[in-house]
């Protein structure tokens, strides 16, 4: 049942990819018949419908026999992959069309390669194989390059596909070194638990990373706010609801399935909290809509380690089901990250193509628009602000109890969880102001520029699947219970815990019904305020313009402005860079400041020593200058070091 | 043995190694290698206890290879590549000979160091063959001009010819009568090379051949 449905899903994968140039019709259809297939694949096995799937081919691809296997950790990811993917693809339909002065064969070579992409991605998802899941892993890589420089015109784009490939093939190294190291430990390539080999745990930091790169941890994110920046939306929605997450797959799953050093979950757990906070800091200074996003998922990555990270730790002290709780809620809050993010791109996506600008400083007042756009990405900042009663909060809400739970337990884990706590919390409060900022510049207001496109709501390809998604966050959000037994199953293939089911799904309930409640009073708020609204009658008026004779529409808060005062008290970290003129003499006739948020990591720490590597690696070549005479000197200088080191040694090797 | 005439002539080809460093003209520098040749192959004759006409064949096969044969070849590249002086040597001449003073010394120093056999520790064979080598290294570093490299090769090869004579009892002088050979054709090849590059490039300098660098 479930080796056919993924063989359907994969065949029609490829078929799709062959058919996207010709007929974008045959290739929607086949590309959504395969999400639908992954989907119901991942639903099947995650939640317990059918077996765990395991399947051996009896003939080897590149010299090993493909070993695939389906369990509720990988079927969890699955159902990501398949939720976004269909997402993505029916929105990519008319959105690759539209021509913002892109490539005029950017949509042919946009459905092949996103084909390529979900293809390598569902199999890297299912693969148990060190050998195919590198190959795997290098494949989907090479195709998110090519989709996020669809648009290769611009140099910002091809930049920023280069940081991107560049970084990704730093951890890909990291990777090479992890799985040749542990096939050689073990003397097979395949892959499964190995908990018992207290030997392999030091690889733990080789896997952190490389999958940590690939998900973005704090430190290493160097390559993702731009490449999600400059990629198309549809693009941006998978990379960062389901590439990034590819990571915490494979940090979860051999994390999982390998011993690992003791103090791997204290440095989760920090890289995680300092993650959150850095992440969301970054993304309220951001000036660019979808670079905000993109920094808001290094924020939540990092709320995904903090639970990944107390789960290990917890894994290390005896009895503590605080653990179980951090898991699931690390688990669940990859796919409320996942569906929201999505969501969030796509409207990114329709409000950067009606407005024709990035720049959150150009929008503004796109509310009368875009009015059912704005209410899908408000649903999706709610939850990402862990607002109730949406997703975000739930697998938070999981995270949250694991903690305290780690806190009440007085062991030394609540020394590190009570940090965390207040890292999470932090975090969230800056979210909140972030996702204030990013709604009211794009939708409220005043325009403050005059757009270049003839301002309306997409059409249904586009609009039905950001509804789909805000609708997935609210069901998540209302009655997470239904999720409990994926995540019980997930947890219980990723390390088997000696505590019942219990303990994840009793919060679940009780949360459900007080985000039921709060939905149900929300609703009837509403609905009285609207019945008030309509009873007495709207009347318009003019702003109260602090006596100004003559408000114009640059009369407002700038992008700068709305996040300053909580990215002043970061300056010190966020370094940004400033230019002013302030206003001199009784009647001054110029002045401005001037914001602009820096990659700090990536010019302050990688630049400089890329630069010095550079250095060192052009002055190496000038050994290399074709001067005969100097070559000889080299064998000279070569051989007279060899007889020194013989003279020295005494003829002894 | 005949010892001291053996010393005699690994002297004499350790004062030719300074006169080669020393000379700017191209031609006085084959003139060296040339003498160098024949002092060097006399040395068999010296080295072995009785008459043996395999040993007096390769002798007297060096002695015509290195003190007539090559040098003739190198003199015909000379003239036909027209080139008289090495002018403007990456090593002056003073700086060389100093070089090559030192490193004779040096040699003379470390042979006393290694560990060799006592029939040996007299004899001047390792420090010349090590002077030998060094000189043949500097002319080859030093030199800019084909021709005066290929000069270098040749002393260079004379010094590990030198080491050769250390094991003439224990290897058959085939092994060396191989060298020989190879050294014949290699000048042979740089001789044809040489013309074909001034022909080419105009020039002989090969510091103006780095563009094949890549």
């Amino acid at each position: 049942m479930i080796g056919p449905l993924l063989l359907f899903a994969l065949v029609a994968l490829g078929l799709g990819a062959l058919a996207g140039r010709r007929s974008p019709a045959v290739w929607v259809a086949l590309t959504l018949a395969a999400g639908v297939a992954l989907g119901a694949a991942g639903v099947a096995v995650g939640f317990g419908l059918q077996p765990d799937w395991d399947w051996r081919s009896g003939f080897p691809v590149g010299g090993q026999a493909l070993h695939l296997r389906l369990d509720a950790l990988s079927a969890l990811f699955l159902i990501l992959l398949a939720g976004v993917g269909l997402a993505g693809t029916a929105y990519s339909h008319t959105y690759l069309t539209l021509n913002d002065g892109i490539d005029p064969s950017a949509p042919a070579r946009g459905r092949l390669w996103w084909n390529g992409l979900i293809f390598h991605l569902a199999v890297v998802l299912i693969n148990s194989n060190g050998l195919h899941f590198l190959i795997g892993w290098e494949l989907f890589t090479v195709c998110a390059y090519f989709l996020i420089t669809l648009d290769r015109r611009r140099l910002a784009v091809r930049q920023a596909g280069w940081l991107y490939l560049a970084a990704s093939h730093a951890g890909t190294i990291a990777l090479f070194a992890f799985f040749t190291l542990l096939a050689s430990a073990t003397g097979s390539w395949d892959l499964g638990p190995l908990r018992e080999r207290t030997d392999l745990a030091p690889l733990f930091w080789l896997a952190l990373f490389g999958f940590g790169l690939k998900a973005g941890l704090f430190p290493l994110h160097v390559w993702l706010p731009s490449a999600h920046a400059n990629a198309p939306s549809h693009v941006s929605a998978l990379l960062s609801g389901v590439t990034l997450k590819l990571g915490i797959y494979g940090l979860l799953r051999f994390s999982g399935w390998l011993p690992v050093p003791a103090s791997a979950g204290w440095v989760i757990l920090g890289l995680g909290a300092v993650g959150a906070l850095a992440g969301i800091v970054f993304a309220l200074v951001q000036t660019d809509l979808k670079r905000l996003l993109a920094y808001c998922s290094v924020e939540n990555i990092g709320v995904i380690l903090i639970g990944l990270g107390g789960a290990l730790v917890a894994a290390g002290e005896p009895a503590a089901d605080w653990g179980r709780l951090a898991l699931a809620g690390a688990l669940l809050h990859v796919w409320t990250h996942g569906f929201a993010k999505a969501l969030l791109f796509l409207g990114a996506g329709t409000v950067v193509h009606a407005a024709g600008t990035r720049d959150l400083g150009r929008m503004g007042g796109l509310w009368r628009a875009l009015p059912f756009t704005a209410v899908a990405f408000l649903v999706g900042s709610a939850s990402m602000s862990g607002l109730p009663p949406l997703a975000g909060l739930v697998g938070e809400w999981l995270v949250y109890l694991g903690l305290f739970d780690a806190v009440a337990s007085h062991g030394p884990a609540g020394w590190a969880a009570g940090p965390a706590v207040i890292a999470l919390a932090l975090a969230g409060a800056v979210a909140l102001a972030t996702f204030t900022k990013a709604n009211a510049l794009v939708f409220l207001g005043a325009p403050r520029s005059s757009p270049s496109h003839a301002l309306h709501e997409p059409d249904r390809w586009r609009s039905a699947p950001t509804f789909g998604l805000a609708g997935a966050v609210l069901l998540l959000g209302l009655a997470p219970a239904f999720v409990a037994p994926i995540l019980a199953r997930a947890s219980e293939a990723w390390r088997p815990f000696d505590t019942g089911t219990a303990a994840v799904r009793v919060p679940l309930i009780s949360l459900g019904r007080f985000q039921l409640i709060l939905a149900l009073v929300l609703v009837g708020v509403a609905f009285a305020l609207w019945r008030r609204v309509h009873h007495l009658g709207v009347t318009r008026g003019p702003t109260w313009d602090c006596g100004y004779a003559q408000p114009s529409r640059r009369m407002q808060y700038t992008a700068g402005a709305m996040g300053g005062t909580v990215g002043g008290w970061f300056t010190w970290f966020l370094r940004p860079e400033r230019s002013q003129r302030r206003p001199r003499g009784p009647l001054p006739d110029r002045a401005f400041i001037l914001d602009r948020p820096r990659e700090t990591v990536l010019e302050g720490v990688v630049t400089p020593v890329a630069r010095q590597v550079l250095r060192v690696s052009t002055a190496v070549r000038r050994l290399q200058h074709g001067r005969l005479q100097s070559y000889i000197l080299y064998i000279v200088i070569g051989l007279a070091a060899l007889g020194l080191i013989v003279l020295v040694q005494g003829g002894r090797p | 043995m005949n010892a001291s005439g053996l010393n005699l002539l690994i002297a004499v080809a350790m004062g030719l190694n300074l006169l080669a460093l020393g000379s700017g003209r191209v031609s006085s520098l084959i003139r060296a290698v040339s003498f160098q040749g024949m002092a060097l192959g006399a040395m068999p004759f010296l080295l072995s206890h009785e008459f043996s006409p395999w040993v007096t064949l390769v002798a007297v096969a060096t002695i015509v290879g290195k003190g007539w044969v090559i040098p003739l070849l190198l003199g015909r590249a000379m003239r036909a590549a027209n080139i008289e002086r090495e002018t403007d040597p990456l090593i002056g001449f003073v700086p060389s000979l100093l070089l090559g003073a030192g490193g004779t010394i040096a040699a003379v120093g470390l042979a006393r160091i290694l560990p060799l056999r006592p029939e040996h520790a007299g004899s001047l064979l390792v420090p010349g063959a090590l002077a030998s080598m060094l000189t043949g290294f500097i002319l080859l570093i030093g030199r800019n001009k084909a021709l005066s490299q290929v000069c270098g090769y040749l002393i260079l090869e004379n010094g590990i010819y030198l080491f050769g004579l250390l094991l003439i009892h224990t290897t058959p002088l085939l092994v060396e009568a191989g060298i020989l050979l190879d050294v014949t054709v290699g000048v042979f090849v740089i001789g044809i090379i040489v013309d074909r590059i001034q022909r080419a490039f105009d020039t002989l300098d090969t510091r103006k051949l780095t563009v094949l660098r890549e």
